[in-house]
């Protein structure tokens, strides 16, 4: 017994290790990141902490002691080798080291005292004021344009320029660069109006595709199930090659087919017509191509399941009926469809499913276009998070529009698996151990 | 079924909302080896010029066909192999052992092979990048085999199912390992539904754009899909021909493939996977 456990343990966990990582992961990870704000700004791995002029714009919208931003900019004054190395490259060599020699690491607060410490030079006196100022500037210290990896080194930072509490946390909230928990991308998609219009565009896109995948899909099953079986078997091929290639390959024989050094254009001219781009020039026909597009690939799903329903309906049904006199038109109304109740209620519950969050076609032939025309929601994810022209790709809110797909997902293969018929499913084996 | 109505009627209207495909599969080939008159789509002169790209050096940034077809190829056969082995072993599980749990594994295959795996590039991109298997073809290759192994395992559970319970009885009573009994009596019962699968996740996989496109941009691991794409893109050359003749030397293997094994495959296809 318990070596046939771990017989099929070793059996099935490399496929539970491989589902759980690349699979469960991604489906708990899409809630995850939808309630962050990554993006490609922020990064996906940790952040740091640090003030930059932009910094500083936000933090003067705060409420914050006037003297706050000054002791940011100014950090006292340290002598170090950095500092050093221009005074070198700047005056002399010789007053470089020694300055070295007397106040390396030594770090004066105000410009007043390091000026008073630079007139105690003996070697290399420096005998205008102006000079002085100059080169105390040199090593001035700000915390400006520093990076900082951690929260707590930061904070210290902070307290050693003497900024109060209050300002200190302003302050490290805004200099935070990396991603933050969040629920804003929510209320963000609540409140666009194009998540609506994405929405709407994809009920546009899945009910039109639809009823073409069902209405050809029946159409071609169930005529060919009336033609001589090699004419038939030919128009199946022709019906299925979609579905075999490559996706890449299929849509750019369509870009042939619609754009305007293609197909159409080309007839279109022996009637007078100048040649334009059918596919994009306006949504009505960007809309038309996606969904013969999708159709024709979709056309053959219906067609292979219709057909081998049809197949199964015993032959003298249809001899009887044609005994009784029934015609062609008849039969199919009366016999072949009602049998394919099932094959279309599923095809329906299935294509829907899948149409609702398929975007390859669609990004391979007008990639949302013209305009954003034909953005259906699941592009619209990945235009967010995965390739925008703008550059700036907000995953966090990619993963929100993701994770509306994910939910419908889920319950839908919870309904999935409700009409299954389960309890077959689930016998128990009949060897034991 | 009956001979007294006439067929052509049907065939001629079958012909006439097939044209469209027609048209662009006739193109397809003849466009390959033909140059159209200026201005026109006509072909008028025979050429080999649009296969130059399998034999020109391509230009620095670009990349060389041939590692993007070996690319492709390594793409496809691990995933297909991958995706067959590990059905082959868990779907014997499910099959027919009584693992705990298995009521479980059931209802999560069947969830799982329903679930529109698409939706989660976005998670399956950022976990990727956090794995550092970001732009690497192993990445790919993991999470394309992975996102098929609900379907493969569905697919061969229900040929382990057909396999008849009295062979392997016989097997055990005479005293041999349930691994034994699996790899010698019930692996070559199953044959068909392994060379049906295995064709099957090579397809998919030698088609596959979204997950490349994604999750391996970077031009060294570029596969021929994401090649092409790019190609089309490109404002540059702009050159239907050469596109199509890139198109059709990306098909070649799967026409060559779906032609051997049409009726092996059309098992599977009856499931269905696209839209």
């Amino acid at each position: 017994m318990n070596r046939i456990n771990w017989f099929g343990f070793i059996f099935i966990s490399p496929v539970l290790i491989m589902v759980l990582l690349f699979f469960l992961t991604p489906v708990v990870m899409t809630g995850f990141f939808s309630f962050t704000n990554m993006s490609t700004s922020t990064g996906i791995k940790g952040g740091e902490y640090l003030i930059n002029q932009e910094t500083i714009k936000e933090i003067k919208k705060y409420n914050i002691q006037k003297d706050t931003i000054e002791k940011l900019q100014n950090a006292g004054y340290l002598i170090d080798d950095e500092g050093l190395k221009i005074v070198s490259k700047k005056y002399k060599e010789s007053l470089s080291n020694e300055i070295k020699s007397f106040y390396l690491g030594e770090k004066f607060l105000k410009r007043k005292d390091l000026e008073r410490a630079l007139k105690k030079l003996k070697k290399n006196k420096i005998k205008k004021t102006r000079d002085r100022k100059e080169i105390a500037e040199i090593f001035k210290e700000s915390i400006i344009n520093e990076r900082f990896d951690s929260k707590s080194i930061f904070e210290e930072n902070l307290i050693k320029l003497e900024i109060n509490e209050n300002d200190r946390a302003i302050i490290i909230e805004e200099s935070y660069t990396g991603w933050t928990w969040t629920n804003n991308n929510f209320k963000l998609i609540y409140n666009l109006p194009s998540s609506y219009k994405f929405a709407f565009y994809t009920l546009i896109y899945v009910s039109f595709t639809l009823t073409f995948n069902v209405i050809f899909g029946l159409f071609l099953a169930i005529s060919t199930f009336y033609l001589p079986s090699k004419t038939a078997s030919t128009f199946r091929t022709i019906w299925f090659l979609p579905r075999i290639l490559p996706p890449v390959l299929y849509v750019l024989m369509w870009k042939w087919f619609t754009w305007d050094t293609g197909f159409i254009s080309q007839m279109s001219t022996y009637f007078g017509a100048a040649p334009k781009n059918w596919m994009m020039d306006s949504p009505l026909h960007a809309w038309t191509v996606i969904v013969l597009i999708n159709g024709f690939v979709g056309a053959s799903f219906g067609m292979i399941l219709f057909s081998s329903a049809i197949k199964a309906i015993p032959s003298s049904m249809l001899y009887a009926s044609e005994v009784d006199g029934a015609n062609r038109w008849q039969q199919i109304w009366n016999i072949i469809i009602p049998q394919l109740r099932w094959p279309i209620m599923f095809t329906t519950a299935y294509q829907t499913l899948s149409l609702l969050t398929s975007f390859e076609y669609i990004l391979l032939a007008t990639n949302g276009g013209p305009g954003r025309s034909t953005e259906v929601w699941a592009l619209a994810a990945y235009h967010t998070a995965l390739q925008n022209y703008a550059g700036n790709l907000q995953y966090g809110l990619g993963a929100t529009y993701a994770l509306v797909l994910v939910i419908i997902g889920i319950i839908a293969s919870l309904f999935y698996l409700k009409f299954f018929n389960f309890k077959d499913l689930v016998i128990k084996p009949r060897i034991e151990g | 079924m009956n001979n007294y109505y006439r067929s052509w009627p049907i065939t001629l209207l079958l012909t006439i909302i097939s044209l469209p495909l027609l048209i662009m599969f006739i193109f397809q080939i003849i466009d390959n080896f033909t140059n159209p008159a200026p201005g026109g789509i006509w072909p008028s002169s025979f050429t080999l010029e649009h296969w130059r790209f399998l034999w020109e050096t391509p230009k620095t940034g670009e990349s060389y066909i041939w590692t993007v077809t070996f690319n492709t190829f390594i793409f496809a056969s691990t995933t297909a192999i991958m995706v067959t082995s590990l059905s082959m072993t868990s779907g014997y599980v499910l099959s027919r052992l009584d693992i705990p749990g298995r009521k479980i594994f059931l209802a999560g295959l069947i969830m799982l092979h329903a679930f529109p795996t698409i939706s989660l590039i976005v998670a399956i991109f950022l976990t990727l990048q956090i794995m550092g298997l970001y732009n690497t073809l192993l990445g790919v290759i993991l999470v394309k085999s992975a996102l098929e192994l609900p379907f493969g395992v569905w697919i061969m559970k229900g040929f382990y199912d057909t396999v008849p319970w009295e062979i392997e009885m016989a097997g055990i009573q005479d005293g041999a390992s349930r691994f034994t009994v699996w790899r010698k009596i019930i692996l070559p019962q199953v044959q068909p539904g392994i060379a049906a699968l295995l064709i099957f996740s090579f397809l998919s996989g030698w088609s596959e754009f979204v997950l490349p496109l994604v999750l391996a941009p970077s031009s060294d691991v570029q596969v021929l899909s994401t090649y092409l794409s790019a190609l089309i893109l490109d404002d540059n050359k702009f050159d239907f021909n050469l596109f199509k003749s890139v198109g059709t030397f990306y098909a070649i293997p799967v026409i060559i493939i779906y032609i051997v094994f049409q009726k092996k495959l059309m098992n599977i296809y009856g499931g269905g996977t696209k839209g």
